[in-house]
């Protein structure tokens, strides 16, 4: 009789645990992943839509549809895997950080030539990826000098081959999700890139820590730059008014997929969305929409604060969610070097 | 040894010595950086029976280490993007020496020597203008900085002399990265790794990768003695990519060496090192996150077998196989001698370089 209980309590844990690899998978695909790409493709047709009624940058709805649309995608900007990563589509949608300045001078090199290409949907989608995408609007919606050039016949050409491109992009992720990738995710094994439920929810932690590198290393990191040398220039979208905005919104989003990963430890759980709490608070209450006080030491001192909020939640996933997924990866492992 | 080691510094000490040479060295055979549970970090002089001979503790996280061609003197350096390295007497085993990386440059923590063991040779990264460069300094004279050289790419990590003669072969990784952004990487969308040949400070041959491999970091090199050169590649793309291993011979083509579809993936998209071995031909590359080593034969580019070990980074040739080092403290050796080493207490960095 008292062996039973034993054999119990030894088989349990590793059933339980296949069992809720499962489930977390299935939570994190239809809770999260799908329903940010059903938003990200509702939110890119009207974009695109928009921009044939009105293509002139100073046209409020299509500001207002192109904000509904990067909104989306940046809650969707960590799920770097499968269909986004798919002929380079997420890069395509988001050329950033342009570290060389790669945007701006393919723009102009389009705007100048008057290319063709725009009037091509086709042809348009084999245009460099920095000419394409949501950073590329921004210049095209929000930057003088890029708004000074060419004509602006041209000009509207192109920012309905932009916004028709994020449209298709958008569309073309969500239905690979949903016509092939969930269906990988959520039965590994032959045909799968997963060989198990265990290596699916692994993906999703990996994006979840993608996310967590990307906000404060470089959404934050970049126009931090030294307390010497800051660089607010560096900050993303700072054109269109979004640095914080991004910071925020993918905050929020990682705090939802934490959730679903951290579901078969209520504990952990609760701990990870206060520490997201603590964040987002912090994001909230800079009331630097531009992340310009990167150049003030004061104010400074505040987004320096919000970065190691979130490294504290960085902390929290890498030391104690990783090892519950069973992502313990080793001294070399970890390096990447 | 202790005590022969002992005579050698005392007499060091005392200046009565003569000039010292590999050969009084005698005990370490391999050098590693390692970590330490406590947070501390060491280079350790490891010995043919894979015993620890030495170990110095190191400012911060080392990588791997460059060995002078003619004294037994090595120069260890910091994992990127650190800016410390520092000058070992083996046979002493003690620092001699500290160097600094440069205002605005970090280094990648690989260095190589020239032929006559004058110049040191470090991969760096001038990181405002997002440029790969290599660092000259003069060992003869305190290892003072005299100049720099652009590497050829963004990127470069491991950098080695081709045998007989001081071109350098560097491996471009094509990563740009920046210390105000971390480790992130800021340009995967546009990369462009590549292997460079440098003659006198001159990128005089570029081997580049297919257009549709571009996002196979090129990282980890090994010479042999004929001038083959084999690299170890990290994938930037989604899934595991087509290939991670590959060879040069200048004037020719890169060959991609290929593997079955399982034991690609079982890399995960991950080399950690790379090392001739078996007479120069195989290639043996470990992967730490598939926790494997596995061999490819050269001649037909192809794979040959896999052995498993959890962790597995650094890898050196020896006498009749391989020696692999562990993050969980493991040295081990696969051939001939099948024979393992614990060192609770140390966790081995990334490369095992053969002294």
């Amino acid at each position: 009789m008292r062996l039973i209980p034993l054999c119990l309590a030894m088989l349990l844990p590793a059933t339980a645990f296949a069992q809720s690899a499962a489930d977390t998978a299935q939570s994190a695909v239809t809770q999260h992943i799908l329903p940010r790409y059903e938003a990200m493709a509702k939110a890119g047709a009207t974009l695109a839509e928009t921009a044939q009624a009105e293509c002139s940058p100073d046209a409020p709805a299509l500001k207002a549809a192109y904000n509904d649309a990067f909104d989306a995608w940046i809650a969707a900007s960590h799920l770097r895997f499968g269909p986004s990563e798919a002929q380079d589509r997420a890069f395509a949608l988001a050329f950033w950080p342009d570290t060389r300045g790669i945007t701006p001078r393919a723009l102009a090199a389009l705007i100048n030539d008057a290319d063709p290409v725009v009037r091509d949907p086709g042809a348009f989608a084999g245009v460099s990826i920095a000419a394409r995408g949501f950073y590329a609007l921004e210049f095209l919606l929000y930057d003088p000098e890029i708004l000074a050039m060419g004509d602006a016949e041209y000009r509207c050409d192109l920012v309905r081959a932009v916004t028709a491109d994020i449209a298709a992009l958008s569309a073309d992720i969500l239905a690979d999700w949903q016509s092939d990738f969930a269906a990988k995710v959520l039965s590994p094994g032959q045909g799968s890139p997963y060989r198990s439920d265990e290596e699916a929810v692994q993906e999703l932690f990996k994006a979840l820590t993608y996310g967590l590198e990307f906000t404060p290393d470089t959404r934050l990191g970049r126009p931090l730059g030294t307390f010497d040398k800051p660089s607010p220039k560096r900050a993303e979208a700072w054109r269109a008014g979004r640095s914080l905005r991004n910071i925020t919104l993918s905050l929020t989003s990682l705090d939802d997929l934490s959730g679903i990963l951290a579901q078969r430890d209520p504990e952990l759980a609760a701990r990870l969305q206060d520490a997201f709490q603590i964040a987002i608070a912090d994001a909230e209450g800079l009331d630097d929409p531009i992340l310009a006080g990167v150049a003030d030491p004061l104010k400074r001192l505040r987004i320096e604060s919000l970065q190691q909020s979130i490294d504290h939640v960085r902390e929290i996933v890498r030391d104690e969610l990783g090892p519950e997924l069973g992502v313990a990866p080793g001294f070399n492992a970890m390096d990447g070097d | 040894m202790a005590s022969r080691r002992g005579f050698l510094a005392g007499l060091l000490a005392t200046g009565l010595a003569p000039a010292a040479t590999w050969a009084d060295a005698g005990a370490p055979r391999w050098l590693s950086a390692a970590g330490s549970p406590d947070g501390g970090f060491a280079l350790c002089g490891i010995g043919e029976d894979m015993g620890l001979r030495f170990r110095i503790p190191l400012p911060g996280r080392g990588h791997a280490a460059a060995t002078h061609p003619e004294r037994p003197e090595a120069v260890a350096f910091a994992r990127r993007p650190g800016t410390f390295a520092v000058v070992i007497d083996c046979a002493a085993g003690r620092q001699t020496a500290q160097l600094a990386a440069p205002a605005g440059r970090h280094f990648y923590g690989h260095g190589a020597f020239s032929l006559n063991g004058r110049w040191l040779y470090t991969t760096e990264n001038d990181f405002e203008a997002a440029r790969g460069v290599i660092g000259i300094w003069d060992a003869q004279h305190g290892y003072k900085r005299t100049g720099e050289f652009a590497s050829g790419g963004t990127g470069p990590h491991e950098i080695r002399r081709m045998p007989g003669g001081d071109m350098l072969v560097v491996a471009n990784g094509g990563i740009e990265t920046h210390p105000a952004s971390g480790r992130s990487k800021l340009n995967i969308a546009v990369m462009q790794p590549n292997l460079s040949y440098i003659e006198d400070g001159v990128v005089v041959e570029i081997a580049a990768l297919p257009p549709a491999m571009h996002k196979g970091s090129i990282r980890h090199i090994a010479v042999s003695h004929s001038g083959e050169v084999a690299f170890g590649m990290q994938w930037q793309g989604d899934a595991n990519g087509p290939a991670l291993v590959g060879l040069h011979r200048r004037g020719g083509a890169v060959r991609l060496c290929t593997a079955p579809d399982a034991q690609l993936r079982a890399m995960q998209g991950y080399i950690g090192s790379i090392t001739f071995a078996a007479g120069q031909r195989e290639v043996a590359v470990t992967s730490p996150r598939g926790g494997l080593v596995q061999m490819f034969d050269t001649a037909s580019a192809s794979y040959l077998r896999s052995d498993a070990m959890a962790d597995a980074c650094g890898v050196a040739s020896c006498a009749g196989g391989l020696i692999v080092t562990s993050g969980t403290g493991d040295l081990v050796r696969l051939g001939r001698d099948v024979a393992q080493v614990a060192h609770p207490g140390l966790m081995w960095d990334n490369h095992l370089v053969a002294l």
